[in-house]
């Protein structure tokens, strides 16, 4: 034992690095380190980057006591399609709801047919008799031999999973819950999921989706367990893991594997968490929280010191009913490939190069020229150092790339045609910004720019130019900032009713008795993770709308017991919402709750020793090199990140470096490093 | 004025359609009625000085491409572009001023730098009501325009920055629901002005002159773009038909005809030989045939990357005065996406013959828009309206997919949950119609089967259907795909009903069931793939 040391992990595996983060709550002290994943076997890299990180910062794997684990594995099977073989249980007549969806286009000039994805076929849909109406009411039993039918249609399918979801199962549960236990009682140890569990929320195909989705994932991640136990077993760590969901908290595995599907989406969500918990610490509470890596682009609004959270997401196009961070994605990245199209227009995306074969400089076969290429062609990165010196850069094959493919076919020399590349690129992200605030009604020139993601970083100052805004955060490790977000988790159980009734005094007995009902199952989820009754929070919010309005905004309720009172407090800060989003309220119209919701978190956080303060790690080594910034090639000092001590000045033009990633800092800009080994650039007046 | 560096160009063309992205946010966030934010009938788009169409944001084909023909009737017509002033708003819903049917309204404002016009913004919204014997506007009944609501000629309703309260006081007196189409309206107003902030911020930024220079290079570059790909089609003259069932008024089908001419880089559509105008409200002004005919000419030469005005320069169309796609005042017009859909499927039959490999058999081939007026027991009355859709046709590499929005419109479903929660309706079936695509190598999609039990104490249902009796067209050996089909059981006897029902009365205990059609097949059946055969049955996508 390194002496008694007590040491919270974040692990969060991507498709080419696994990122730890550790913090240590008797000192305080916290370290990142990066390792490849190992995609046949992504536990294996994890338990190995664990032993890496203990070897050099001096840990044994008995120090371990928590792990908190962000995985893209739920993500990447769907996305592969490596799932099991599954049935659907419909009410009858209802089958193909699955497969119509809600039948808009998003090409409206394709003549072709668009891929669809369908998970579940048609052979393998089973209608269940029996109706349950709006109002929960039955309106036809499920009749015995007819249930007994589709439990043996299911049987001679030979799948592993099954999904359960009937017409209004959210209102009265009783058919699916039949349907259910019917299934287990004759085909032990099948994979079953029901609607009114997954997803208690009206409207038919976003539930059913939602439902076969989870189903097809329950045997993926219980697999997935199982291989992660076995590693950390063999590799000594007994420590307990959480896996984080796309709602940003986290969720313990045995959870996870009855709700897989509340896993979807996650990856972005530490790196918005982290954005969100820097911005309050740097108490700048308007931020655009921008993530740029290899192939996109990922902006998160953070107003006021929140960051949005919405009901329901997309994978696949297919919707994802659980609750996750706001953001959007555009597909914009080091590895967006420049090209000409038919007419000798200049585009740079949305295709990319990938990590296969990625852009010209990687020599792994990639012949068309990317952002990357042309960010190493001006001297932004330094071939040399890419990766901490492990990865040397070609530049010369970058140069007749871009030179052969856009230069000599505009009729631009090299440097205008790479500076060109660049300056579309960065139009197109300013855009997807403005974009986002727009969409919410809010001025750019309020808000400070946050970068982080190993690509953001040459770009930031320039787009923040491009769009008005005047200040540029740098996180203090930018390449490991999701990880770094996802250590400071809580536990977090998102639980919903549906029912649509008026917030008035009428409806108070159902709407307590469905709270009473949310906060026992909370109370209960979160002793089952051995959560101290000191350590819950409970809150209640809603979704709510104008009455004959198709869509809800999600309304916080007020602190403190239900009562008429709380009703109509409710009532008023929907409407101040809706004129925030919207522009208009409208007093007079009737409002409707559609779906309760409770958030039942369990705190993690260890009150442990403060973080020791940021000091400067490496010596200066001054430097410099012609980097092309402003339109011109200038010979620009290069600044190692980690040789800057708190409250040091470094003035643009300039190159700030560390291993993962660069900062580019053009003229009229000035960068300071803060006390917490963060950084800020602000434009000069 | 000289080319734009290729660079510029791109920036400035990235800011252009930002500029209508932003109007059809402000549109989507401060509008009122649910036809606009959910339904999304809406559109938006940039012009230059000149009124050429430089940039759109992505909605409804319908509209985009019938946006500058309105401008232009306007200048010609109505109010020249030199007289159109500084915070001035112009707006329209006349489907003879270059409109398409009164529940559209357009409105344009010109945009002005340094005392010239440099561009002028649009926004068209679908409103809720126009007054006229419906709600909604679609009078099935109506034999004249007049019948079909309240008519705007082009008007000036802001001048000078100074809204015509008088005028718009006169406007709201006319319709049902004054307050949404109020709330509707000035966000329509306020999106042209973001529109139009923007172009001002871009000729501050790069100059007026640069703008206008971006603008022209960027319809030189469609239009390059799209006589390059008509160069690649065999000259010729090429024809096709299809057909729109009736008007529900008198019988018989009406045919729409078309000729199709490849001719170097230019394409000229001749619509001679089409049905006279319909004596019900089923007719197209040629606005509304041109855009189905950009519509089905883009998409057939496959050019969308950067979809402006450019691209219409090498398209002619003309059509005879006074037939059913070239109506003559006061003919009523308020169903004009059934001729609409019909024009597109028929021109794309002509370039079946051109571009074998390309072309799909037809799709459902209409917009099945059904509304129910309720009565409650209590006496509260409701109003329930829905559209479906159908099928697609099969394309010459894969089978067309089943239920699925196509061709000259798009749009969304009501969940079959909300309905329930909010009317008086319990659904007993939705879904695919087995067998309803056509046969072929390549199967047609198939249609829908909605079905309901009607709860109420009584209700009125009215349908503008279509595609009962003319079948979605199959090619190339293909068969078609089935009719669509509508019933009402009452007492265990089914009764079918007509495509155009107005007003039928529903009891309680009904059941009102409604089929759309499948997609046209693709190739012979007899060589369709044995494993896409087995699959089908396994499926049941087919019936023995």
């Amino acid at each position: 034992m390194a002496g008694g040391r007590r040491i919270t992990l974040a692990v969060d595996i991507g498709g080419t690095f696994t990122d730890l983060e550790f913090r240590d709550s008797l000192s305080g002290e916290t370290h990142s380190l990066k390792s490849p994943t190992t995609p046949d076997d992504p536990a294996r890299g994890l338990t190995e980057a664990v032993a890496l990180a203990g070897e050099r910062f001096g840990f044994a794997p008995g120090d371990v006591s928590l792990i908190l684990h962000g995985t893209t594995i739920a993500t990447n099977a769907i996305l592969t399609r490596d799932l099991p073989k599954g049935a659907l249980v419909t009410t009858a007549g209802f089958e193909d709801v699955l497969e119509i969806g809600r039948h808009a286009r998003t090409d409206i000039y394709a003549l072709r047919g668009p891929d669809r994805t369908v998970l579940i076929p048609r052979r393998r849909r089973f209608g269940a008799p029996g109706r349950i109406d709006a109002r929960g009411n039955e309106v036809r039993p499920l009749d015995p031999p007819a249930l007994a039918g589709v439990v043996e249609a299911v049987a001679a399918t030979d799948v592993e999973a099954v999904a359960i979801c009937l017409l209004n199962a959210f209102a009265n549960p009783a058919h699916e819950i039949a349907i259910r236990d019917a299934l287990a009682a004759r085909l032990p140890g099948l994979a079953i999921s029901c609607s009114h569990e997954v997803s208690p929320e009206i409207r038919e195909f976003e539930r059913t989706a939602t439902t076969a989705l989870n189903a097809l994932l329950v045997p993926v991640i219980a697999r997935y367990a199982t291989t992660l136990r076995a590693r950390l077993a063999e590799a000594g760590i007994g420590a307990p893991v959480l896996l984080i969901q796309s709602n940003g908290g986290a969720i313990s595995l045995d959870a996870a594997a009855r709700l897989p599907v509340r896993l979807l989406l996650s990856g972005p969500s530490g790196g918005v968490l982290a954005a969100q918990a820097l911005a309050r610490r740097l108490g700048i509470p308007d931020v655009a929280g921008v993530d740029m890596g290899g192939t996109s682009y990922d902006v998160a609004v953070v107003a006021g010191g929140e960051c949005g959270v919405v009901a329901q997401g997309e994978i696949d196009g297919l919707p994802v009913r659980a609750p996750m961070v706001e953001m959007i994605t555009i597909g914009a990245g080091g590895g967006s490939v420049a090209h000409l199209d038919a007419t000798g227009r200049l585009m740079v995306g949305p295709r990319s190069a990938g990590a296969m074969p990625g852009p010209v400089c990687y020599r792994r076969g990639g012949e068309e020229p990317t952002v990357t290429d042309v960010n190493l062609i001006l001297g932004r990165l330094d071939g040399a150092r890419f990766l901490g010196g492990r990865f040397a850069l070609d530049r010369e094959a970058a140069r007749a790339a871009l030179e052969a493919r856009i230069a000599r076919p505009l009729g631009l020399d090299l440097d205008r045609a790479a500076a060109g590349v660049l300056a579309v690129v960065n139009a197109k992200l300013a855009a997807s910004i403005k974009t986002a605030l727009f969409a919410r009604g809010l001025d750019p020139r309020d808000f400070a720019l946050m970068s982080f993601g190993g690509a953001g970083g040459l770009h930031a100052c320039e787009v923040a130019e491009e769009l008005g805004v005047r200040r540029v955060i740098f996180p203090r490790d930018p390449s490991t900032f999701s990880a770094h977000g996802i250590l400071s988790s809580d536990i977090r159980h998102d639980l919903s009713r549906a029912g649509i009734m008026r917030p008035e005094e009428a409806s108070l007995p159902a709407l307590a008795a469905m709270a009473t009902e949310l906060q026992e199952a909370g109370e209960a989820l979160l002793e089952a993770d051995g959560i101290d009754p000191g350590r819950r929070r409970m809150s209640f919010s809603a979704d709510i709308r104008y009455r004959g309005q198709a869509f809800e905004l999600m309304t916080d309720f007020p602190e403190g017991p239900l009562s008429a009172t709380t009703l109509s407090e409710l009532r008023e800060r929907f409407e101040a919402q809706h004129r925030r989003r919207f522009s208009f309220d409208d007093p007079a119209e009737a409002v409707e709750i559609v779906t309760l919701r409770l958030t039942a978190t369990g705190l993690l956080g260890e009150e442990g020793a403060a973080a020791p303060a940021y000091a400067a790690s490496e010596a200066a080594e001054p430097g410099s090199r012609p980097v092309h910034v402003d339109g011109a090639w200038t010979e620009v000092p290069v600044i190692r990140q980690l040789s800057l001590a708190p409250g040091a000045l470094v003035e643009g033009p300039a190159v700030v470096e560390q291993d993962y990633t660069t900062m580019l800092i053009p003229g009229g800009w000035s960068l300071t490093m803060k006390e917490t080994g963060d950084m800020i650039a602000e434009k000069r007046a | 004025m000289t080319r734009p560096d290729p660079i510029l160009l791109e920036i400035v063309a990235a800011a252009l359609v930002s500029a209508a992205e932003e109007m059809s946010v402000t549109v989507w966030r401060t509008s009122r009625s649910t036809t606009v934010r959910e339904l999304l009938d809406y559109s938006t788009a940039v012009f230059d000085g000149e009124g050429r169409n430089v940039a759109q944001a992505a909605r409804m084909p319908v509209h985009l491409n019938s946006m500058e023909l309105c401008l232009r009737h306007i200048a010609a017509h109505h109010i020249p572009l030199a007289e159109w002033r500084e915070g001035d708003v112009i707006v329209t819903n006349d489907p003879y001023c270059g409109g398409q049917h009164l529940p559209d309204f357009i409105a344009f404002k010109p945009v002005f730098h340094g005392g010239r016009r440099i561009g002028i913004t649009c926004v068209l919204i679908h409103h809720v009501d126009v007054g006229g014997g419906a709600a909604g506007g679609y009078n099935a009944h109506a034999v004249e325009v007049f019948q079909e609501g309240l008519r705007l000629p082009p008007v000036r309703i802001v001048r000078a920055g100074e809204m015509q309260e008088d005028l718009f006081a006169t406007i709201l007196q006319n319709v049902r629901e004054p307050e949404t189409f109020r709330g509707d309206f000035l966000s329509q107003v306020a999106a042209l002005d973001v529109g139009a902030r923007a172009m001002r911020r871009l000729a501050d930024r790069y100059g007026a002159e640069t703008l206008g220079a971006v603008g022209a290079a960027l319809l030189d570059h469609a239009e390059a773009a799209m006589r390059g790909a008509i160069s690649a089609l065999p000259d010729g003259t090429y024809h096709a038909e299809d057909f729109v069932d009736g008007d529900g008024l008198e019988p018989g089908a009406k045919r729409i005809a078309v000729a199709l001419t490849v001719s170097g880089d230019e394409i000229a559509l001749d619509f001679a030989g089409t049905s006279p105008q319909a004596r019900g409200p089923i007719n197209a002004t040629l606005a509304t045939t041109t855009s189905a005919v950009y519509y089905a000419v883009i998409a057939a030469c496959g050019v969308t990357a950067t979809v402006n005005s450019g691209c219409y320069r090498p398209i002619r169309v003309t059509a005879p005065e006074g037939c059913l796609v070239n109506a003559a005042f006061p003919a009523p017009v308020s169903m004009r996406m059934l001729p609409g859909h019909k024009i597109a499927t028929a021109v794309l039959r002509a370039f079946a013959e051109i571009l074998p490999e390309r072309i799909p058999a037809s799709y459902y081939g209409t917009t099945f828009n059904h509304a129910v007026n309720i009565r409650h027991a209590d006496g509260r009355r409701q109003v329930y309206f829905d559209a479906e859709l159908g099928g697609w046709g099969a394309h010459p590499e894969r089978d067309g997919p089943n239920g699925l929005a196509a061709g000259f419109h798009n749009g969304q479903n009501t969940p079959v949950e909300m309905i329930e929660a909010l009317f008086p309706l319990r659904f007993t079936r939705y879904g695919l119609i087995p067998g309803s695509g056509g046969a072929g190598r390549m199967r047609g999609g198939l249609g829908i089967v909605r079905e309901w039990e009607f709860l109420a104490e009584s209700g009125l249902l009215n349908t503008s259907f279509d595609v009962f009796d003319k079948a979605p067209y199959g090619l190339a050996g293909g068969a078609p795909g089935r009719c669509g089909a509508l019933s009402v059981t009452r007492d265990g006897v089914t009764t079918p009903l007509a495509a155009k029902t107005i007003g039928y009365p529903l009891r309680p205990g009904d059941i009102v069931r409604m089929e759309t059609p499948g997609g046209g097949g693709h190739g012979d059946p007899a060589l369709r793939d044995e494993a896409a055969r087995a699959a089908d049955r396994a499926d049941g996508y087919v019936v023995d």
